[in-house]
């Protein structure tokens, strides 16, 4: 097989034209992870000897009668905080170093029944918060663009074996950005679909009524292939939406002439104003827009700082009641930043958790007001480039506000994709959100743009050396 | 919230919140206090007492049926 490191798509279709085994795709992702892995820490547990049972047995399949889906032999990686059968998840903590499931996560479980080779568990901040963290029994990832520099958080090791092509796609989870906060980082794709679309049984919780779970890959279209195998009502998760799943990838390429964008200008150039790299690709991002047809408007929210005080409220509440036993307990077992973290629930009163949930309601009732008439709305995923993996604010809670957040706290999908490259060539992203449920746009839109800007061409210098 | 917390205060709520800090992390704490009394008095609107908390969870057809 060739060097490159093919998308999810273009796997699939070679595996269906009997192109590329399973097995040698597999292999080529072990050996990437053999020779960068050392650098980049994106993995805390390997599982090579089911990942070559599994594609062997996917390859028997597929010559026998041909793949069951696109996931079919496809090598992908879960976050540590994903429950694994018989694979320890250790999300990351002291707590749990010795924990392992005798179930799957729903997640898991339904990866596997698509056929996928999992290869691994990837790196998280400890319980999908703070970070990044040295003094956790796992260093935390790296940057493949320069491991001097930080993946974001918290799925930290599926943005970087992604974009390292360790793994072909990977689940992460995003409360205010984790999913995509590291694909902005990373200069990956991923996407947190709407709270409840995918369900969230077997998985650690952040903040129970802020946790989506979602996929991260290298385009658009490879999340929409991978969300079509975790879509779906789950009766384990008490917030699973009951709907019919659509097909992801149908108007992949129907290109977005009349789609109507609209910019929340406010929240990068004035409530948290970008870098000038992040800003060069939004602005380039908009002008892509304009000439593959969108409408782009002009859409005015509450200040980022609103979306941001209420998400943080009730992110650090509901944190507070999932670990108060063990913050009780054995507080100084947890990493500093996550014992910080908790520490914050001590501030929080009863009543100022339910004004964060009053505003809540007004806040998500001023986005689908906003969204009346709009296809996506448009603004940054990162303020900056990653920065420096040791320069990382431990109270960054409290500076300026996040750009993800608000999508949280209404529940809408929204995505990031790569939108160029900024300052010591670090990837830069716009993220795109959309009204609930309509994922099929989202990735429309995600598509087209990746398809129109020469950005999924370049892979980390690092990933060449092998 | 007021955005200062005296000692007592503090110990206070770690008391209640059933946490044990060292000194070290007290005074750190307490660093942080004014940034989240400035978000809990954010998300406070004169919105009057019929306004609603966003509720958690829809009715899904399983729960109907």
């Amino acid at each position: 097989m060739s060097d490159a490191i093919p998308t999810i798509a273009e796997a699939a279709r070679q595996i269906a034209a009997k192109q590329l085994s399973p097995v040698e795709l597999t292999r080529a992702c072990l050996a990437r992870i053999h020779a960068l892995d050392g650098e980049l820490h994106a993995f805390v547990h390997l599982t090579e000897e089911r990942a070559l049972a599994d594609a062997r047995a996917a390859e028997r399949a597929i010559m026998a009668g041909g793949p069951k889906g696109r996931l079919h032999g496809i090598p992908i990686g879960l976050k540590d905080i994903v429950d694994t059968k018989g694979i320890p998840t250790t999300c990351g903590s002291k707590f749990l170093q010795d924990n392992i499931p005798d179930t799957d996560a729903a997640c898991a479980e339904k990866l596997a029944a698509a056929g996928t080779v999992l290869v691994g568990k990837l790196t998280t901040h400890e319980f999908a918060d703070g970070g990044p963290s040295f003094d956790l029994p796992a260093p935390p990832a790296r940057n493949p663009w320069n491991t001097e520099h930080f993946t974001a958080g918290s799925s930290s090791g599926t943005g970087a074996a992604v974009a390292a092509g360790l793994i072909l796609g990977g689940i992460g989870t995003d409360t205010g950005g984790s999913i995509r906060g590291p694909a902005a980082l990373c200069g990956i794709a991923g996407i947190k679909p709407t709270y409840g679309l995918v369900s969230r049984a077997g998985v650690a919780p952040a903040a129970y009524s802020l946790d989506h779970i979602g996929p991260m890959a290298w385009t658009a279209e490879d999340c929409a292939l991978m969300l079509q195998a975790l879509a779906g009502h789950d009766p384990r998760d008490p917030a699973s939406a009951s709907r019919p799943i659509p097909n992801y990838t149908a108007l992949l390429g129907s290109g977005i002439k009349g789609l109507k964008i609209g910019v929340i200008h406010h929240f990068h150039e004035v409530d948290h104003k970008v870098s000038e790299g992040t800003q060069r690709g939004i602005t380039a991002a908009l002008a892509t827009f304009r000439d593959l047809g969108a409408e782009l408007r002009e859409v005015q929210l509450s200040p980022l700082q609103d979306w941001a005080a209420c998400g943080s409220l009730i992110s650090i509440t509901e944190r507070a009641a999932a670990y108060e036993e063990w913050s009780r307990t054995r507080l100084g077992d947890f990493s500093e930043r996550m014992r910080s973290r908790l520490m914050l629930g001590a501030f929080v009163s009863g009543v100022d958790y339910v004004q964060a949930v009053r505003r809540r309601r007004e806040l998500r009732a001023e986005l689908q007001a906003a969204m009346a008439g709009l296809d996506a709305v448009l603004t940054a995923t990162q303020p900056a480039e990653a920065a420096k993996i040791d320069a990382v604010p431990k109270w960054d809670l409290f500076e300026k506000p996040g750009f993800m957040m608000p999508f949280n706290i209404a529940g809408y999908p929204a995505v990031s994709v790569c939108a160029g490259f900024g300052a010591g060539g670090l990837p830069v992203a716009i993220q795109l959100a959309g009204k609930p449920f309509e994922e099929p746009t989202l990735f429309r839109v995600a598509d087209a743009f990746e398809k129109a800007t020469p950005f999924r061409s370049q892979r980390p210098a690092m990933t060449s050396v092998n | 919230m007021p955005s200062e917390i005296n000692d007592a205060a503090l110990d206070y709520l770690l008391a209640r919140a059933g946490l044990n800090l060292t000194a070290e992390q007290k005074a750190e704490l307490k660093t942080v206090h004014a940034g989240l009394a400035a978000m809990a008095e954010r998300v406070r609107k004169p919105r009057g007492r019929m306004a609603e908390p966003a509720l958690g969870y829809g009715f899904n057809e399983g729960d109907l049926a």
